[in-house]
């Protein structure tokens, strides 16, 4: 493999494509070896300690961590949460992101404009979005609020983020508002690929509006809706930021995601090592999960 | 395929049924941008608005005059200017470093077989799904033991984590797309395959190299978490100064609205003059934020 003409060090045009092929993928190589399987690996072994951060030799405690899982009510609480969380938001960006996509697919004038602006949530940084969203939605002079309670819906004074009865559901409606457009441009592209002629045997055949939508365009969103619920799935599922920058997953744990309660649990309380096992747990189980799809894809495949 | 070549234009009549289903859809669109567009507008206004319009209640919607003494007060309380300098440099330094070494690596992966590929393959689809808030902990300890918490280096090395994986995949697919017959010709004109690359795909990659910049340098620019973790306050960047701006005072929503419209602006100004880019970024599926 590494002499001859074509070996590693032979002088050939295959062996010098091998050689570059593995000169380009070095630096990247190497920036990943040291954020990522490094950590990964210290993850892994901060799991078996008793680690907080001024501790200079951690006890080893084997699994207890792990064991402490078991028994972390407010974890189990953030996990529910977690998964309301997750199926709220993608539901709701997938089904507004696709009304949104079915909208601008229209050949009309100024239609690149609008998509420009419904881009706009997606593209503002999301430490403007939640402080603009808070203030909206303060209870004195947020204007969302004030409007929400002049029909009733809400306390005097009260913003729907403060409530522990309407909090984590905020914080969906304003991540359905920061993801829809992910949503919206994905299917867009799917819709533009669809074949036309398809609509026109379906009209020559004399089927209406609905069934044209029902038995030509969603079929063939079939496989963009897969790849959103896969990527944005596992990314909603550990999304840090706007949760922590609205309501830190309060009031009382009302909002707590397993992603906030993680941050709390190492920059809050330093408990480092138990942090490390439950890292450990949910990145084996999103591991399970993908191993699963990719069979499931295979099987699919196959028949 | 393109969408024109698939739909030939004004081949159907306008019936009074299209003509209401329009006249519908547009009402639903004009609604549909209201909601997307209104935060960023009522930020904008807020910004501007006296104090005294500000905070009233209830609230009203247009203000009456506008004045700019948030902006002064937001760089008079803080440390604005170095936050953006931090920020600047940052994000920068990320994009830089993520479109070169994303494009190598790329350009590797679209064009050439060779041993560690497929290792290679594996360890950059696990950067690109592994969650940011799993490596935290590990990430923030290494750098503790190197004492580099609390420097700009550090965080640019977290951010390369979150734009790293997106650049080389983006990359990828934009060198996939550059036919393999202009390298080869090049080849058989004498070339070795380094000065094929240079020479040839190179200079046709500059699309995919706005792309690809765009997309690292408003990650960087807009991250939070990693930046508020191992910055300290004097490396702190726009986000995490913002943050602590809010937990620090007493709430002063009009200066935080004129920081919140002053890091929102670059993004939109270079999003204004590279939707395409953007939004072919999103489509060629690389992007998960």
């Amino acid at each position: 493999m590494l002499l001859g003409r074509n070996g590693l060090f032979g002088r050939g045009l295959v062996a010098q494509e091998r050689r570059l092929g593995l000169a380009f993928s070095l630096p990247a190589t190497l920036v990943f070896l040291l954020v990522l399987a490094y950590p990964i690996f210290e993850n892994f072994r901060a799991s078996l300690l008793d680690l907080d951060l001024v501790g200079k030799n951690p006890a080893f405690v084997g699994l207890d961590n792990f064991a402490e899982i078991g028994r972390d009510a407010n974890l189990w609480r953030s996990l529910g949460n977690t998964l309301i969380w997750t199926v709220g938001s993608l539901a709701g960006q997938l089904g507004l992101g696709l009304a949104a996509a079915l909208l601008i697919d229209r050949p009309l004038p100024g239609m690149r404009w609008i998509r420009q602006l419904l881009l706009m949530p997606y593209v503002v940084p999301v430490i403007a979005s939640a402080l603009v969203w808070q203030w909206m939605l303060d209870g004195n002079y947020g204007i969302f609020s004030a409007q929400l309670q002049s029909w009733g819906m809400l306390p005097l004074g009260a913003s729907p983020l403060g409530l522990e009865s309407s909090s984590l559901a905020t914080v969906i409606v304003i991540n359905i508002w920061r993801g829809f457009p992910f949503a919206m441009l994905v299917y867009w592209a799917a819709l533009q690929s669809i074949d036309q002629t398809q609509y026109e045997a379906a009209m020559v055949d004399g089927a209406n509006a609905v069934q044209r939508f029902f038995h030509i365009t969603l079929p063939n969103l079939a496989s963009a809706t897969l790849s959103l619920v896969a990527v944005r799935g596992l990314f909603t599922l550990m999304y840090f930021e706007l949760i922590w920058l609205t309501t830190r997953g309060g009031p009382a744990g009302s909002s707590e995601v397993m992603a906030t309660y993680l941050y709390k649990l190492i920059m809050g309380e330093f408990r480092l090592g138990y942090a490390a096992a439950i890292a450990v747990t949910v990145g084996l189980f999103i591991l399970l999960v993908l191993a699963l799809w990719r069979l499931g894809r295979r099987l699919a495949v196959k028949r | 395929m393109s969408a024109s070549s698939l739909r030939p234009a004004g081949t159907r009549a306008w019936t009074p049924g299209k003509v209401v289903g329009n006249i519908l859809g547009g009402l639903v669109t004009l609604a549909l941008v209201l909601f997307a567009v209104f935060p960023q507008l009522w930020m904008l206004i807020s910004s501007f608005r006296p104090p005294t319009e500000l905070f009233i209640s209830p609230p009203t919607l247009f203000p009456s005059a506008f004045t700019v003494e948030w902006y002064l007060e937001a760089f008079a309380g803080s440390n604005a200017f170095r936050w953006f300098g931090n920020s600047l440099i940052v994000a920068v330094a990320t994009s830089l470093i993520s479109c070169t070494v994303g494009t190598l690596a790329g350009y590797a992966l679209s064009r050439f077989v060779y041993p560690g590929r497929k290792g290679f393959m594996l360890l950059l689809t696990s950067a690109y799904l592994f969650p940011a808030i799993l490596l935290l902990m590990p990430l923030y300890l290494m750098l503790a033991n190197y004492r580099l918490v609390g420097s700009l280096g550090a965080i640019v090395l977290a951010h390369l984590l979150i734009t790293l994986p997106l650049s080389t995949w983006l990359m990828k697919s934009f060198v996939d797309a550059v036919p393999r017959e202009l390298e080869e010709a090049a080849l058989v004109d004498g070339c070795g395959p380094f000065r094929a690359f240079m020479k040839v795909t190179f200079p046709l990659l500059r699309t995919g190299l706005a792309t690809t910049w765009l997309f690292s340098f408003i990650l960087s620019w807009d991250e939070y978490l990693f930046a508020a973790t191992l910055s300290n306050g004097q490396s702190a960047t726009v986000p995490v100064g913002i943050a602590s701006f809010v937990s620090s005072f007493d709430v002063r929503w009009g200066a935080i609205m004129a920081l919140g419209t002053l890091v929102t602006v670059p993004v939109v100004v270079l999003f204004v003059f590279l939707q395409r880019y953007f939004e072919k970024g999103i489509t060629a599926g690389g992007v998960k934020g």
